[in-house]
């Protein structure tokens, strides 16, 4: 018995040990690192040569398509329908729909929007979809280009990397214990990969990336006294601000002394203006949510949807997908310019759309 | 007054490494020896380099003063002083004043016919200090990721290299050496009282022996260790503690560069339960 | 030279009839001892025989209730699902009751509840292991020093998670039932005050914690090193100092100037102990209801150092006036 025991024992042990060997991914010098702080304080920024090639290589943009004749025919004259890119020439404005399809559906091709027998039908929804999401890239490159994405701008790729559906994207979780016996966990406590597999609350991007009228302290949890004057916040709002402080790190690929001097993350005048470009990022997330992808809801089919039936949403890896500037900080915008301005103030809805694009109806008028 | 009543028969002379009966002699209570006077050298150079990397610095203020390494930038090249040559060159005197005072107790366990267990573990701190400022630097490809010296600055920089793995807990050599630290003071706790309680018993009473002592451990928690075995969980547990330290340390960087708590994905991902 | 290290034992003796411990007024021990060749080769090969009083009894009884309680809960929160149960148990928590119920006393067991009766059942336990170990102490003639050593460690228990909610209002000021999730909590714990490090308390905590690590690495290699001439006899050492205590004094008065006693040297030990749960928990009691932001309070008071800035000026944006902001 002691003996089958002793031989058990060592025989999960070494399967343990060669497990955690080999399958955690360990990495190996030399580094390739970059200080962000003052010396000696310990604000680097710590990748492996080769992890860093990786993260570049993963995040090359595509080359541009050759640019298209301006003159000729408007796209709006040549094609029924065309409600946001009227404005360009038909070569523009083919030239800007063959790219559409290499950045987002490459595999499925022009059918994954446009029906087959009308290209002009609104019957498919990701059509309708894909029109939202173009006044979308339009005005992240227009209203966030001084805080957020600078030059470099966005276009459909940014996010979707070939995919129909980009790869980071996030639902609501439902609430745990609201049945039976299972406790209420205050939503954490179970492997999350979403905030780095720690235990910490894994329902952040719900209290943190949906609205944009979110409180302006509902992140900031430290004291901004020496000494209680007022309520504090309790600890469990700590742990939430950490958990999607760990969730941004991983999104872009780099760690807390990134933005923070962290012997007091709340101090503005201690971080690195990376700190600042976040803080943008965070209410550029709120805003897209808010705005773009919340009144999707009901143009999405129900498989489309999450659990509690709410639209994809986007966080900060939607768009950075582990890279702390996306797609290596490449200018992608510039060859594209009809996706840096709003072309149309909105896009209403017509003919064949079986429901309308929400946040786009006219208020019906009153009586 | 230099000597205890009983010292001047212990103070013989050899046993010394090297320099023979040169240096073989003691200051008021302190032997010297090479490694004695050596080890001064160290001592005296570092600390006066302390004291003029914190008069050319902006504070004399104790906590506040930081003698700080070189930029990332000068890789494992020497820095000017005043950009961290300062620090190189103290980071020399402190590893040789260290392994000085560890081999001149070496010598003195030799005069005292004892075993070499005190520099032998004092030898596990000096190597927990060696993996922080030197083998890992090197496997960085930087000095700059030493540590800066300074009562405040220090933790500063335990702060950040924490959080550049978003969570340090989550380090299973870091768990490791917590959990020998912290079971290095109950263990202690429990050796010194249980001393004290048999030396200290109950008014009237008389000092009690070891029966007594086993018996305790014994009655509460079913097993004592005994007299000799507690010296040697003591120091095996303290010499645990001070090994994974360095363990824990030189793993977060050249071995593991994202959060920790990602590094637990192996077990979540084991192929009984994937 | 190796054998003189006497790292280990390497001819255990074992008495024909094991020793039964002292007779003393209340010994009805129960057990019947054996030899682990395992444990005699560092120390003592005799396991057991136990004492088990009512009150030790009462003590893991309560010890068992809580580790159920906390462990259904536990498995409750994956569903009921063993495999899961195994996979996140690390992961995995009871967590004290949320905010919104103050210092209530029993909020619903599945939001708080079930987490007051298992702190409950354990504190209930640990006071009883106090008893128990001070009247075994007492019963034994022996002084209580390990008792009240063991009252320090209960003193941190306490503030953390019975005295500190208390002061601050709420319950969910506690720490959580798990492996990961407290230690989730103390990471928190420290970014919600303004970095635990700045706190005098957890300096002196965590000097006492290494001194204490420290002074068991002197203290056990200097025993181990005169182990040769009887060294680990500490209390006849002590009351009949021996060759072992003049050489293990003297190599300290050698290396640093300065000796303890035997006897003294626990002394030592026992303080640099007790003191890291004793100033630690007065460290989490200080926090939160004493200061709010332990960083700010070092600015204010001169001890946290300034670097040379690297960037321009950084502005928290959220203060910057309103202008051209989508």
């Amino acid at each position: 018995m002691k003996t089958i025991l002793a031989v058990v024992g060592g025989a999960l042990a070494l399967f343990l040990t060669i497990a955690m060997f080999g399958g955690a991914g360990w990495t190996h010098p030399p580094m390739a690192n970059k200080q962000t702080g003052f010396r000696g304080t310990g604000m680097d920024l710590i990748r492996t040569r080769a992890g860093n090639e990786a993260l570049s290589e993963a995040n090359r943009a595509p080359a541009p398509a050759d640019p298209a004749d301006a003159g000729g025919d408007k796209a709006s004259a040549v094609y029924q329908n065309v409600q946001v890119l009227g404005d360009l020439s038909a070569e523009q404005f083919n030239r800007l729909m063959v790219s559409i399809t290499e950045w987002v559906a490459p595999q499925q091709g022009c059918t994954y929007c446009h029906s087959t027998e009308n290209m002009a039908s609104d019957e498919l929804y990701q059509k309708r979809v894909a029109r939202r999401m173009i006044q979308m890239t339009q005005y992240i490159n227009a209203s966030w280009k001084e805080n957020h994405v600078h030059q470099a701008g966005v276009t459909c790729y940014t996010c979707h990397r070939g995919n129909p559906v980009p790869a980071n994207i996030w639902f609501d979780h439902p609430i745990q214990g609201a049945g039976r016996f299972r406790p209420r966990n205050n939503s954490q406590n179970l492997a999350s990969p979403e905030v780095g597999n720690t235990s910490l609350p894994y329902d952040v991007y719900q209290a943190f990336y949906q609205h944009k009228e979110t409180s302006e302290d509902a992140i900031r949890v430290n004291a901004t006294t020496a000494l209680p004057e007022t309520k504090g916040k309790p600890i469990q709002d700590a742990e939430k601000t950490f958990a999607i402080m760990i969730s941004m790190s991983q999104s872009l690929g780099v760690n807390c002394t990134f933005c923070h001097n962290t012997r007091s993350v709340a101090q503005w005048d201690t971080s690195t203006p990376n700190r600042v470009h976040a803080w943008y990022g965070i209410r550029m997330v709120r805003d897209l949510n808010q705005d773009y992808l919340t009144p999707l809801t009901s143009t999405f089919p129900r498989n489309r949807l999450g659990i509690l039936g709410d639209a994809p949403k986007i966080n900060c890896a939607t768009c950075h997908n582990g890279a702390n500037k996306p797609l290596n900080g490449a200018n992608v915008i510039e060859p594209y310019p009809e996706l840096s301005h709003p072309t149309i103030s909105v896009s209403l809805p017509t003919g064949e759309a079986k429901d309308p694009i929400p946040g786009t109806e006219k208020p019906t008028p009153k009586p | 007054m230099a000597m205890l009543s009983f010292e001047r028969k212990y103070r013989v002379r050899g046993g010394t490494l090297l320099g023979g009966d040169l240096f073989d002699f003691w200051v008021g209570p302190f032997f010297v020896g090479f490694f004695g006077v050596v080890g001064m050298f160290f001592t005296v150079l570092g600390t006066a380099l302390v004291i003029y990397g914190a008069a050319i610095g902006p504070t004399w203020n104790i906590w506040q003063i930081n003698i700080a390494p070189p930029d990332i930038s000068y890789g494992l090249r020497l820095a000017p002083l005043k950009e961290g040559g300062l620090w190189q060159i103290i980071t020399m005197c402190a590893l040789g004043s260290f392994v000085c005072w560890a081999l001149r107790e070496v010598e003195i366990c030799r005069k005292l016919g004892i075993g070499y267990h005190v520099p032998v573990a004092f030898g596990m701190a000096i190597f927990a200090y060696f993996t922080l400022v030197v083998i890992r630097p090197l496997l960085m490809g930087a000095w700059g990721y030493g540590f800066p010296y300074g009562i405040l600055s220090h933790l500063d920089w335990v702060s950040n290299t924490g959080y550049q793995y978003l969570h340090f807990h989550y380090n299973p050599a870091h768990m490791l050496a917590v959990t020998f630290f912290f079971t290095t003071t109950l263990a202690l706790a429990m050796h010194g009282g249980l001393i004290l309680s048999a030396t200290n018993p109950k008014k009237g009473e008389t000092v009690k022996t070891p029966e007594h002592e086993d018996t305790f451990f014994r009655d509460t928690i079913g097993y004592s260790i005994g007299t000799l075995g507690v010296h040697r969980l003591g120091l095996f547990l303290a010499l645990s503690a001070g090994f994974w330290s360095a363990v824990c340390i030189v793993i977060s960087g050249p071995f593991w560069t994202q959060g920790w708590p990602q590094w637990w994905g192996w077990w979540l991902n084991l192929p009984v339960w994937r | 030279m190796a054998y003189y290290q006497n790292i280990f034992t390497q001819v255990q003796v074992r008495p024909l009839v094991p020793e039964h411990g002292v007779p003393v007024a209340v010994d009805d021990r129960v057990g019947k001892p054996f030899n682990s060749y395992l444990f005699g080769l560092i120390g003592n090969s005799q396991v057991g025989p136990i004492y088990i009083g009512y009150i030790a009894a009462l003590s893991i009884t309560c010890g068992l209730i809580a580790f159920e309680i906390i462990g259904l809960n536990m498995w409750a929160s994956v569903n009921w699902d063993p495999v899961q149960f195994v996979r996140q148990l690390p992961w995995l928590a009871l967590e004290p009751p949320l905010p919104k119920y103050g210092l209530k006393v029993l909020p619903p067991l599945n939001e708080g509840g079930w987490w007051l009766i298992a702190g409950f059942f354990l504190t209930a336990s640990i006071l009883l292991w106090w008893v128990h170990l001070y009247r075994r102490a007492r019963a034994l003639g022996l002084g209580t020093h390990v008792p009240w050593a063991f009252a320090s460690a209960i003193w941190l228990y306490l503030v953390l998670g019975f005295i500190r909610p208390l002061l601050m209002g709420s319950w969910s000021e506690a720490v959580p039932f798990g492996i990961f999730p407290h230690l989730d909590w103390t990471a928190a714990f420290s970014l919600r005050y303004g970095n635990l490090f700045y706190n005098p308390f957890h300096m002196l905590s965590i000097t006492f914690l290494y001194g204490s690590t420290l002074l068991f690495a002197m203290h056990g290699g200097t025993i181990l090193a005169c182990s040769r001439y009887g060294a680990e006899r500490e209390i006849d050492q002590i009351v009949d100092r021996g060759t072992a205590t003049e050489r293990a004094a003297l190599f300290w008065r050698w290396t640093m100037g300065f000796n303890a006693t035997m006897e003294s040297v626990h002394r030592w030990a026992w303080w640099f102990a007790v003191l890291t749960t004793l100033t630690g928990g007065i460290g989490i009691l200080l926090t939160g209801t004493v200061v709010d932001n332990w960083y700010l309070w070092a600015v204010k008071h001169h001890v946290a150092p300034s670097y040379p800035q690297v960037y321009g000026p950084i502005v928290d944006p959220a203060h910057l006036a309103p202008g051209p902001r989508p």
